[in-house]
Formats: structure tokens, C-alpha cells, sequence
């Protein structure tokens, strides 16, 4: 009898793992941000294989790297900001955006004496202030975009200084060369803890729902296979509903695989709700973010960023998910915000 | 024994003080081709102050009478690397000729009423601009060395700044162009030609031209050299005009 059990338990095991070696694969690029964590529980949970597809997860230390290497067809798919795809795209390389990971994240910091002049909800606090910032990240784009919407002449009224790296950012404020900077997670988490530095503001105060860190994927790959790149999508779909009602399991999928400490990412994921993990493509963001890259003049020539958007994918993968639960709070949620923001 | 303890604590400050990281650079030689007018001066500037050494590179200028000749003996891999026109780098590129660009030099700007009359003047100048080409392959290409000679020639544009006369550059007289240096190979200036000069084809992919200039490389020797020097005007100044994929990620969590 035990031998006819120990049979049966090995002939699952290898029908599980021949199930897994003829799923479509998908290798993935990601930066170690907290709020790119949806891959880790998506993995962990099992929602990859559930929904038919194997993901190898690859983690690069900067979106140049990351971007180089979905360029390479090295990588399939690879979310590494917003800006790194965007510059690509306009350069002629065939990127589509079908998803998102992370949305907003991006805080101004400053010194603990500065705090109170930088403080209310006004972003005319900043009008004279000098900020230290990495050119083109989603913070500079953004709080320009911010700027410009509160009716403030950021190219006169604010002066500008530009660093090489957040950390750069943070020393830069610390020494009091600049009266404020902008970095995103965990660089003011770590600021504030290592350094003694204060969050002044989050963006998402003044700018709600900015698109930050984007999913692309090679245009060729995406038209030739949308049913992996759907499946992909809803194993993601899956592991949002997850991070939104199971908080410690996945404080401790996200430590675990970022290694970061888990007070940052509790605090940055569920206290201060600093950045939001959401698979949304976020079209209208796309665009609006392209838009005050130009408004900046980064970049001379506008290009038709909406050719590389496919919100079609993401929609059929909610869809898919929506039909199995199609009762569900988060996923009804999750469609409401899909309709408004692309 | 007290001799051992010498000889190890000195080969631990050989290591750490980075000589033994640029070791095999400095053994190999670098060939580097120039023309001999003022656009290829960045390369002399660093040779003449030792930035190539500064970054680890061995580096022997070579001089060339004109591009064709410079981009032959790039292609024939009889130099490394070679300052030459950036029209003349263009056109052999939509040739098929794998060129890539990793630095700029000189800009010429037209003067003299001839260039406020007709602007063929100064579009013919743009075309008569200085790059940095490598080949598509070989030794020199190596991400690190093409780096170590872009930030080379980045403090040379730094000591052009800071002493203008650095080199007899014989640069005057009315109705002459005006050279000025930029060492960034510029994606966007180079677009706008490539589309002037019509290049791109239909056979080309969109992106032909971008996968032959290497502005990230370019982007990383002056992370790399604002690190050292983060409060460097220059370097700021340079780093405000690039158009570079921002850094994103802690140091320390980097795991590859």
C-alpha cells in the first residue's frame, strides 16, 4: 500500500513540474522598489502557475541596465520607471506598455528646521526654494507637472539643482546645499531614519494618482503572444486583491524578497500609503507624464506615445479575472478605476 | 616577518587605492585617431594633461588627413577609436558600417554675414562637427574601457574651460567659424541630421540610429566623474544638458 502511495505521489509531482516546463515562459525585469512587491506574491502565491504561465524574475540595479537588457530580447518584460521606457520608445525602439506596478511613491524631503516653512498644502512653499533632484525621474517630472497645474512658473520661480543619484539628493539636503529634494521609496524612509531628514511632502498630495514605474514589453512579443501577456496580467490582477487584504503576509513576501526593512515596507505599503502597487496600465498617466517631459524640454520632439500603449491586454486579463469572481469588491473596484484612468 | 607585514599591508593599499583596477588598461594601448583641426582638440587636451592616464588608458594619438581615411583604418581595426565628422560618420553608418558613437567634441557655429544670409551655411558647418566613433566590435569596445576614454575626454572639456589657451588651437580671424566643445554625443543633435541627410531607410528599423549611438556610455563616465566630484560646476552644468535614464536604485541592493 505504501509503495502504491508513494507512487501516485511521485507521478503528481512529476506531472506538476512537466505542467510547469510546458507553460509559456516569461522572464521578467524589475527594480528593487517596495512597490514593485505584486511579482513576489504573485510567484509566491502560485498565482503565475494558476493562471499558465512561468515567470523567471530578474532584479537589476538600474533601469539603464534593465532597459538594455529587454532591448537585448534578453528580458520579455521589465518595468523600470516611466521615464527609461518613455526615452526609449521616442528613440525609435519598439516598447508597449501593458501594465503598471507602482503609482506615486515620490516625496520631498527636507531638513527637521526647515519642516515648518515648507508645510500646508500649498505648493507655493516651494516658489524661491532650491531642490535638489535626479533629472528625469519620476519626481522631477512630476512635481513639474504639479507646478505647472498650480499655476507656477517652475523654470523662473523655482531653482533647480541636479544630482546623479537619490543618495546624492540626500546628502545634498542633509549638507543644507539645497532646501528641499526629491527622492522615492525607500531613499526617504531610509533618509528619514538614517539621517534625521523629514518628509515635507508626498506628491501624491498635490497629484494624485501619477503614473510611476511602467510594464513594458518588446512590441514584437506582445502581438505575437497577447494570451501569455494576458495570463501574466491576471496572476498580477490576483496578487493586488491580495496586497490589499492580506497586509502581513505580504509585508513578509515583500521583506523577503527585497530584503528591506520590514518597518520601511509596512510603513511605506500600509501606514503612509506612500506608493500604490497596481497593475493598471494608466493611459491618461502615460501620456500626461510624456507631456511634461516635453513641457520641461528634456526632450525636442514630441513622438506618438499612444501607438505603444495596449490597454486592450490588461482589460481582457480584469475581465478574465472579474468572470471567475465576478462579485468581487477589489476586482469591481479595480474596473471602475481601469475605465476612469485610461 | 615585519617585512611580510609591509609587503602585504602595501599590496592592500595597491588594490584599494584602484591601480591594480585600470592595470590592464594602462598595459594595453589605446590607438586613437584624430584630425588634425580644432574639432578633434578634446583629444589632445587629454592626452596633453593626462586624462587618458587619469582614467587608466595608454593612449597614442594617431593622425589622420581626412575622415574616409580615419573611418578605413577604424573599420580595418587599425585603430581603436577616432575623432572624425560627424556627416562623414553618418552616411557610412546608413552604409552598414557599424559605427558607433560615444562622444562628441567640436561644434561649429558660422559667423560673418554670408551665415545670417543663407543657412546652407551653418547646416553645412553641423555636418562639419566632431564625434568619437569605435567600432561595433573588438578589444576596445569593452564597456569599461569606452568609458575610462569618454570620461577622459570629458575632463578634457573641463580643462578646455578652465584654460582656453591650453593648445596654439590657431582659431581667429573674420568670417570664421566658431568651434565650441561639447563632449556628449547628443542623440537628438544627431537625429536632427540624420534626418536632414535623409539616411534613414525603409529597410531600417526605427530605432537604427539610436542602437548606434551610445549615450549611456556617456551618461555613465559623468555619473562616474560626479561622484568624485559632485559639486564640480561643469560637471553639473554637463549633467543638466544630458538626457540620461535616471538612476533608480539603492547601491547596497543591487544583487548582480
Amino acid at each position: 500500500m505504501q509503495r502504491i502511495v508513494t507512487f501516485v505521489l511521485l507521478l503528481s509531482l512529476l506531472a506538476t513540474v512537466a505542467l510547469a516546463a510546458d507553460l509559456p515562459k516569461l522572464r521578467v525585469g524589475y527594480i528593487p522598489e517596495p512597490a514593485h512587491g505584486l511579482y513576489f506574491v504573485a510567484r509566491d502565491k502560485g498565482y503565475f502557475k494558476e493562471e499558465g504561465v512561468d515567470v523567471e524574475l530578474f532584479q537589476f540595479g538600474s533601469a539603464a541596465e534593465g532597459m538594455a537588457a529587454l532591448k537585448a530580447e534578453k528580458l520579455d518584460v521589465g518595468t523600470f520607471g516611466t521615464t527609461a521606457p518613455l526615452l526609449f520608445i521616442s528613440k525609435g525602439s519598439d516598447f508597449t506598455f501593458i501594465g503598471g506596478i507602482m503609482i506615486g511613491g515620490q516625496a520631498i524631503i527636507t531638513r527637521p528646521e526647515r519642516l515648518a516653512e515648507l508645510s500646508g498644502h500649498d505648493l507655493k512653499v516651494y516658489k524661491g526654494k532650491k531642490i535638489g533632484l535626479v533629472k528625469l525621474s519620476t519626481g522631477d517630472v512630476v512635481f513639474k507637472g504639479a507646478l505647472k497645474r498650480a499655476g507656477i512658473d517652475y523654470k523662473k520661480e523655482v531653482t533647480f539643482v541636479e544630482f546623479g543619484s537619490a543618495a546624492a539628493v540626500v546628502e545634498a539636503v542633509k549638507k543644507g546645499a539645497v532646501d528641499a529634494g526629491l527622492v522615492w521609496p525607500p531613499h526617504f524612509s531610509l533618509a528619514e531614519k538614517n539621517q534625521g531628514l523629514k518628509v515635507a511632502h508626498y506628491i501624491e498630495e498635490f497629484y494624485p494618482k501619477y503614473t510611476c514605474c511602467r510594464i513594458v514589453a518588446p512590441t514584437a512579443k506582445v502581438n505575437a503572444d497577447k494570451e501569455t501577456y494576458r495570463r501574466f496580467l491576471a496572476a498580477l490582477i490576483r496578487a493586488y486583491k491580495f496586497y490589499k487584504t492580506n497586509e502581513n503576509e505580504t509585508v513578509a513576501i515583500y521583506t523577503k524578497s527585497l530584503k528591506i526593512d520590514e518597518e520601511i515596507i509596512r510603513n511605506e505599503t500600509y501606514v503612509k500609503k506612500v506608493a500604490e502597487s497596481n497593475p493598471d496600465p494608466l493611459r491618461k498617466g502615460i501620456l500626461e507624464f510624456w507631456q511634461h517631459i516635453l513641457d520641461a524640454g528634456y526632450v525636442p520632439n514630441d513622438y506618438p506615445i499612444d501607438k505603444h500603449i495596449n490597454i486592450d491586454i490588461y482589460k481582457q486579463a480584469l475581465d478574465s479575472v472579474i468572470k471567475k469572481s465576478p462579485k468581487d469588491k477589489t476586482y469591481q473596484e479595480m474596473l471602475a478605476f481601469y475605465k476612469k484612468n485610461n | 616577518m615585519i617585512r611580510l607585514l609591509v609587503t602585504t599591508v602595501l599590496m592592500a593599499t595597491l588594490l584599494l587605492t584602484g591601480a591594480a583596477p585600470g592595470s590592464a588598461d594602462q598595459e594595453r594601448l589605446f590607438r586613437l585617431g584624430y584630425l588634425d583641426n580644432l574639432g578633434s582638440a578634446l583629444c589632445r587636451i587629454a592626452q596633453l594633461k593626462g586624462h587618458f592616464a587619469q582614467e587608466g588608458l595608454k593612449v597614442a594619438l594617431v593622425r589622420f588627413g581626412d575622415s574616409q581615411g580615419g573611418l578605413a583604418a577604424l573599420e580595418q581595426g587599425n585603430i581603436d577609436a577616432g575623432a572624425f565628422l560627424v556627416g562623414e560618420g553618418l552616411r557610412a553608418i546608413a552604409q552598414g558600417r557599424g559605427f558607433r558613437f560615444v562622444a562628441g567634441g567640436g561644434l561649429l557655429t558660422a559667423t560673418g554675414p554670408l551665415a545670417e544670409l543663407d543657412s546652407r551655411v551653418q547646416q553645412q558647418l553641423d555636418l562639419s562637427g566632431t564625434v568619437v566613433f569605435i567600432p561595433a566590435t573588438g578589444p576596445a569596445t569593452e564597456k569599461e574601457t569606452v568609458t575610462r576614454l569618454t570620461a577622459a575626454l570629458i575632463r578634457a572639456y573641463g580643462s578646455s574651460r578652465q584654460q582656453p589657451d591650453i593648445l596654439p588651437l590657431g582659431q581667429s580671424g573674420a568670417d570664421q567659424p566658431i568651434t565650441r566643445f561639447d563632449p556628449s554625443p547628443e542623440y537628438y543633435r544627431l537625429e536632427r541630421l540624420w534626418k536632414r541627410l535623409a539616411l534613414q531607410s525603409p529597410a531600417m528599423p526605427a530605432d537604427f540610429l539610436a542602437n548606434h549611438v551610445y549615450e549611456e556610455i556617456y551618461c555613465d563616465a559623468l555619473d562616474r566623474l560626479l561622484e568624485d566630484s559632485p559639486d564640480d560646476k561643469l560637471l553639473q552644468e554637463l549633467s543638466a544638458r544630458a538626457v540620461c535614464v535616471p538612476d533608480c536604485c539603492p547601491k547596497n541592493k543591487n544583487p548582480k
